[in-house]
């Protein structure tokens, strides 16, 4: 067993029988499930940094763009409070996509996505925040990633956000958050990707009128 | 030092000795931890709650003597944790069709892993810690990569420019930080790990 072995282990490419012989060594090696166990807090930790956003992974380490990125964020912070104060309420995440959380309001509209066979016309985001539900099989397991993308016939697709390690809300749903004010019209998809695995990802489409 | 299936500890454990038991807890909670945290998505007190129920389990079978090969005990252990993991996802999964979840939720235990979820806010603050101090935007993109994207390592190598070697050598260079961040914020290693 080596470092490499858990790497493979703890991003689930062992098959099933070498992960089984795997789990049984860690139980008989409790040094060893340790280092297991520290690479599971390492990639768990990693997933809750990115959770939001995946901006700290990709800034660049110049000196000056950090300085503005510093000004700039507290003069949002700024003006976040301000608005905070004077209208007395809570602010709501302003992210295009965003993750569904125990304090999320469930009293806003909802849009269904769902393979539906034979399906004639793609369903309508709402304006506003829309809780969307993503209805299909998911291992309560494991992790998924969640892509908003753009499509527009004869380009690339653009990708508006991307969720990391979203937690299914039942083994037949997934739910974000999505806030149809910050989208121009168009077509748009929701991809959903098992992650650590190799299993095809899902694709909902929706349009944004 | 490890455990040896079959060996000592298993009669003693056999003959009554509660010493024993306590050896056996302490060198099989590791290995059920890391089994059952891949099971609970995140769900600590869980987590917690299949440990204490899988050590249990193995406890009275090694008192019963009804263990057919104790050589093969760990490995009893392991397949335990995980009907155990398997049998909670299904019972959860029944109740998700008869029961309000919101209900539910109001009525979870406000205490479940809540040194877990505390051992996570530390494990997330370290992260943070470690990516600001990483040298290059390269290798904050490899873990992300790596950790985040799944992506094969030979991927990211040839995507990046790097060599297998090199790729190894900063994975493991953050892998030192990240412990040493945990370290310095009070953490030792044996206690992040083992906050049940």
């Amino acid at each position: 067993m080596n470092q490499e072995m858990i790497e493979q282990y703890v991003s689930g490419r062992l098959g099933r029988q070498e992960a089984e012989a795997f789990e049984a060594y860690c139980v008989a090696h409790p040094e060893f499930a340790r280092q297991v166990e520290f690479e599971q807090r390492l990639r768990q930790g990693i997933r809750e940094v990115a959770r939001g956003s995946t901006e700290e992974f990709v800034r660049s380490n110049h000196p000056h763009r950090w300085r503005i990125a510093l000004a700039a964020s507290l003069v949002i912070a700024a003006t976040v409070g301000f608005y905070a104060w004077t209208r007395g309420g809570t602010v709501r995440s302003q992210s295009t996509l965003a993750a569904v959380t125990a304090g999320t309001d469930r009293s806003g509209p909802v849009m269904r996505l769902a393979m539906v066979r034979g399906a004639e016309s793609a369903p309508v985001l709402p304006d506003g925040t829309v809780r969307v539900e993503i209805v299909g099989l998911f291992d309560t397991g494991f992790h998924y990633t969640v892509s908003l993308d753009r499509l527009e016939r004869g380009k690339d697709v653009e990708n508006v956000a991307t969720l990391y390690s979203q937690h299914p809300s039942s083994p037949i749903s997934l739910e974000v958050e999505v806030d149809g004010d910050r989208l121009r019209a168009g077509t748009y998809s929701l991809r959903v990707r098992k992650q650590g695995s190799d299993e095809e990802p899902l694709d909902f489409g929706f349009l944004k009128p | 030092m490890d455990f040896v299936p079959g060996g000592e500890l298993s009669r003693r454990i056999r003959e009554g000795d509660s010493s024993a038991e306590a050896e056996l807890v302490r060198q099989f909670e590791p290995g059920l931890r890391v089994i059952l945290r891949r099971r609970t998505g995140g769900d600590h007190g869980l987590l917690q709650d299949l440990v204490q129920e899988t050590l249990l389990i193995v406890l009275q079978r090694l008192r019963s003597s009804t263990l057919e090969d104790p050589a093969r005990l760990a490995a009893f252990a392991a397949q335990t944790a995980r009907n155990l993991a398997i049998a909670s996802l299904r019972k959860a999964e029944r109740q998700r069709t008869d029961v309000d979840s919101e209900a539910t939720e109001r009525n979870a235990d406000p205490d479940g892993g809540t040194d877990e979820l505390a051992a996570d806010h530390e494990a997330a603050l370290a992260v943070r810690a470690l990516l600001r101090e990483l040298p290059h935007p390269r290798d904050r993109l490899m873990l992300k990569r790596f950790y985040l994207d799944d992506d094969d390592k030979e991927l990211i190598c040839q995507e990046l420019g790097l060599t297998e070697a090199a790729f190894n050598q900063a994975l493991s260079r953050a892998r030192r930080r990240f412990r040493r961040i945990l370290e310095e914020r009070g953490f030792s290693r044996r206690e992040l790990l083992s906050v049940l």
